[in-house]
Parts: structure tokens; C-alpha cells; sequence
């Protein structure tokens, strides 16, 4: 079965069967999202809740507000229906936590912000594994809809 | 009687090197503290007779540190032990009162050097 | 890729880890010490991850917050194996595991491998660079790499100065990243003498 690695800021897919990886997710959030029925499955690693100005040349999957929008409509192009898409998050982890002592930490910031995105795009999230202070692979295997998350000398989790 | 000595600085690793070359050299180390607030209150409590302070701490820097352990004793003998080598630092650490600083990381023979200069 | 901007960078790198190499050797003190010239590089910042040594090798981060004259972040990231090294020199641990002593002493290196870069560039412009306490963590090199990279808040390019030393026989790899805000950048590079970068 193919693998496709997605790096921060990219978004990859795959329908019937594939396998979707996402290695050294920090204070980002892989992203996944899936029709059951159409085998539909769509992957994301995004970097900061909010795009910005100074960086207009960014694919979409770099900021949660253009990266949900952006994996939804790359699912429907593959044959997904939006209203049966479900999604499932890892990451926002804090790894440097002294650093952000008196405010949010980045890996919160994106934790909301991908919420609170999918949320609005009425996308349920049936599955998570984030914050806390460690990093994570996340392996999302589109034939059978199942995710699991890794972290170094920990046992790999299905979420 | 050996001369007494507060160790401040924000890793354990600095405390335990400084404490091995200062006790090697015949002086006393009482306390160790972790940040400048404790540096703070230790100085009250232990009295030592010198004052090892790092500049870059949680809590409470070395600089407000040394102001305030001025205000306490201004024949306070404390001696900076930092990597911030910059000279607005120096100055500023110098101008609070401190009596010496060596830049990290500093060989023993240095730090032994100033604790007999400022000692005495 | 500016080849001036590049030139200026690598001129830096020069500076700085020479006299961070000269702090480094002072700490290890009785060792045989080497530096290989260090290389600079200007990464988009996809490709970030992979140079530091692939996304899923485990490093160490140190990673500060720059104020002052300068504002920005820097880190220092060495892979694992480089680590234990510098922990086997440093304070004789070779039991390879990073208990609370060993993760001391490499914030302490960073530390001062870190600020030794700023010291340098500090005299040389005369402005003022000073670190916070760092921040270290032992982890993925994908994990921490883009927790430095969001921290700082990285639009595109990422400087980062590969540099290798040898102690004792053993080589020991350390990447140096410099991320000041965008507009003192150029302050920096005014002041010693560069316009247009």
C-alpha cells in the first residue's frame, strides 16, 4: 500500500486505500478527515491558526483558516459528500513551555483554532490525541478509517 | 574559619560544577539558590560572605537580584557568573553593585582568582 | 536567494560559532578540539525539517527568546547521538539516558553556545542581544523543528549554521538557528555595513 508523507503546511489524500503519514507533529495539528462511505480520506499538518498578509504565497494547508476549507474540498473532489466527513486531530503539544509562561502557548492556539473551524463547518471530530508536551506521528489508513498516533517510547494509540 | 559562599544560577548542572571548583579551593558553599528571588532570601537567611549570581533567570534576574540584595547589605560581595557578556550587561551588573563578573564559561583558576580578590 | 544576503550570513555564522566554539572547547577543557567551518544556509521553510537531520531522528532543541536592541529566537538542535557525546565530555554520564543532571547540563551548553553567538554579534554592532532562560526539549527533530518555527513565528526562510566539531575523536553535530524578527535583520546587517540586503 502507497505512503505518502505530509510535511507541515501540505495536505494529501487518498480514495479506497493508502496510507497517510504525518512525522514530528510539535505545536501543529495533523488534521484527518473521512467518509466511511465513499473511502474517501484527507490529511493535514497545519503550522498557525491564522494566515497571514506577509506570507500570501502559502499553500492553503498551512493555517487552519484556509486549511480546513482547503481538505474539505479536496474530500468532495475525490468523491466525499462534506456531510459525512469526520475528523480527527493530533498535536498542539507545548515543548518548550517556559516560552509561552504568560500567554497561550502556539499548540493551543491551533488546538482552538482547528476546533473551532471545524465546528463551523459542522464536521464532528470523533477522535484526538493533543496538547501535553511531547511530539507525535500520526498514520491515517484510508481503507479502514483507522488513525493512530505515536510518540517517542510510547506504545502507538488508536484514536 | 572558611569564607562562606551562595551559589545562584537557574541549572542545576552550573551549581554542582561551581560548587565542585569553589569547595575544591577551600571555601564554604552554604546554599544554592535556583533564581534571584531565592538568592534574595537565602542571602538573609545564610548571611555568606560572598555571592556567585547568574544574570539570566526565571523568577527573578541577577540584575534586580543584586539591587536588592544591595538594599539589604550595600557591603554585599557578589560576583556575576553569566554568559551574557555584553557590555551594556557589565555595566549595568557593575552599576548595581556587583563587585566583579566573569563571562561563561569561565576555567576555575578565574573564578577561584576572584573569589580570593573580592574576598579579602 | 540573495547571493549578498547569503555572503553576509555566512559571514556571520563565521563569527558567531567561533566564538561559541571557543566557549564549547573552555567547557570541555583538557580536550582536543577541532571546528569544521560552518556552513550556512538560507531554507525555505518546507525543507527545514529534513536538513536538520529527518523529521523523525530524535534531537535536542534549546530554543530562546531574543530581546533587546535585537528582538527574535534562536535555538540550538544537535541530533541525539551528538548529545550523549557532549553529556559523556561534560559530565561523564555515558548511560545514555537524558535523567534531570543531563538535561541541565545541556540546557547550560546551549545556553551558552547561544549566547556566545549573540555576544559576538553584539560587539560587533554594538547593540544589544540578550537571551531568556531556554527553553530544552528532546524530542522528534519534525516536532521540535516546527515548534521553534511557530514560535518564532516564521514566514519563509530559515537561517540555519551547520556546524561540526570534534572532541576526542568524536564528532559532534550542532545546527545554530537564527531567527530575528524581519526588520532587525536588517538593522543588523545596516550597521555592519550592508545595504540592500
Amino acid at each position: 500500500m502507497t505512503e505518502v508523507f505530509v510535511n507541515m503546511g501540505q495536505i494529501s489524500s487518498f480514495k479506497t486505500q493508502g496510507i497517510l503519514t504525518t512525522v514530528g507533529l510539535g505545536s501543529c495539528i495533523g488534521v484527518t478527515m473521512y467518509d466511511a462511505v465513499a473511502k474517501v480520506g484527507v490529511m493535514g499538518h497545519i503550522f498557525l491558526p491564522k494566515s497571514r498578509a506577509k506570507d500570501s504565497s502559502a499553500p492553503p494547508g498551512k493555517y487552519a483558516d484556509t486549511g480546513i476549507p482547503a481538505m474539505i474540498d479536496e474530500a468532495v473532489k475525490l468523491g466525499a459528500r462534506k456531510s459525512r466527513l469526520q475528523a480527527k486531530m493530533a498535536g498542539g503539544a507545548n515543548l518548550f513551555p517556559n516560552l509561552s509562561a504568560n500567554s497561550t502557548s502556539i499548540g493551543q492556539q491551533n488546538i482552538e483554532a482547528v476546533t473551532g473551524h471545524l465546528d463551523k463547518h459542522g464536521i464532528a471530530i470523533i477522535g484526538k490525541d493533543v496538547a501535553g508536551g511531547h511530539g507525535r506521528k500520526m498514520r491515517f489508513f484510508v481503507d479502514s478509517g483507522i488513525v493512530t498516533v505515536t510518540a517517542i517510547g510510547k506504545e502507538a494509540v488508536e484514536i | 574559619m572558611a569564607k562562606t559562599v551562595l551559589i545562584t544560577d537557574d541549572t542545576a548542572f552550573m551549581r554542582m560544577t561551581l560548587r565542585n571548583v569553589i569547595e575544591k579551593n577551600g571555601y564554604d558553599v552554604v546554599g544554592e539558590a535556583g533564581d534571584g528571588e531565592e538568592a534574595v532570601s537565602l542571602y538573609q537567611e545564610l548571611k555568606p560572605d560572598m555571592v556567585t549570581m547568574d544574570i539570566t533567570m526565571p523568577k527573578m534576574d541577577g540584575i534586580t537580584a543584586i539591587k536588592e540584595i544591595m538594599k539589604i547589605d550595600p557591603q554585599a560581595k557578589i560576583i556575576v557568573c553569566s554568559a551574557m557578556g555584553q557590555k551594556p550587561m557589565v555595566i549595568e551588573a557593575l552599576s548595581a553593585g556587583a563587585k566583579d563578573f566573569l563571562v561563561k564559561p569561565f576555567d576555575a583558576e578565574r573564578v577561584v582568582e576572584s573569589l580570593r580578590k573580592i574576598g579579602s | 536567494m540573495n547571493e549578498v544576503k547569503l555572503d553576509f550570513l555566512k559571514e556571520l555564522a563565521n563569527i558567531g560559532t567561533g566564538h561559541a566554539t571557543t566557549a564549547l572547547s573552555q567547557m570541555l577543557s583538557g580536550r582536543l578540539f577541532q571546528l569544521v567551518v560552518p556552513d550556512a544556509q538560507m531554507l525555505p521553510f518546507s525543507q527545514a525539517a529534513e536538513y536538520v537531520g529527518g523529521s523523525e531522528q530524535v534531537v535536542v532543541g534549546i530554543f530562546v527568546v531574543v530581546s533587546g536592541d535585537v528582538k527574535g529566537h534562536m535555538a540550538f538542535l544537535l541530533p541525539l547521538d551528538s548529545a550523549l557525546v557532549l553529556l559523556r565530555l561534560l559530565i561523564g554520564d555515558d548511560s545514555g539516558e537524558i535523567d534531570d543532571l543531563a538535561r541541565s547540563a545541556l540546557q547550560e551548553l546551549g545556553n551558552i553556545m547561544i549566547t556566545s553567538y549573540l555576544n559576538a554579534l553584539s560587539k560587533m554592532t554594538d547593540l544589544l542581544m540578550a537571551p531568556s532562560v531556554p527553553g530544552v526539549a528532546v524530542d522528534m527533530a519534525g516536532a521540535v523543528w516546527e515548534s521553534v518555527l511557530a514560535g518564532a513565528q516564521v514566514t519563509n526562510e530559515v537561517t540555519v549554521i551547520r556546524t561540526e566539531f570534534f572532541a576526542d575523536g568524536e564528532s559532534i553535530e550542532g545546527n545554530i538557528i537564527f531567527l530575528p524578527d524581519d526588520d532587525d535583520f536588517e538593522k543588523i546587517a545596516r550597521l555592519l555595513g550592508l545595504e540592500d540586503v
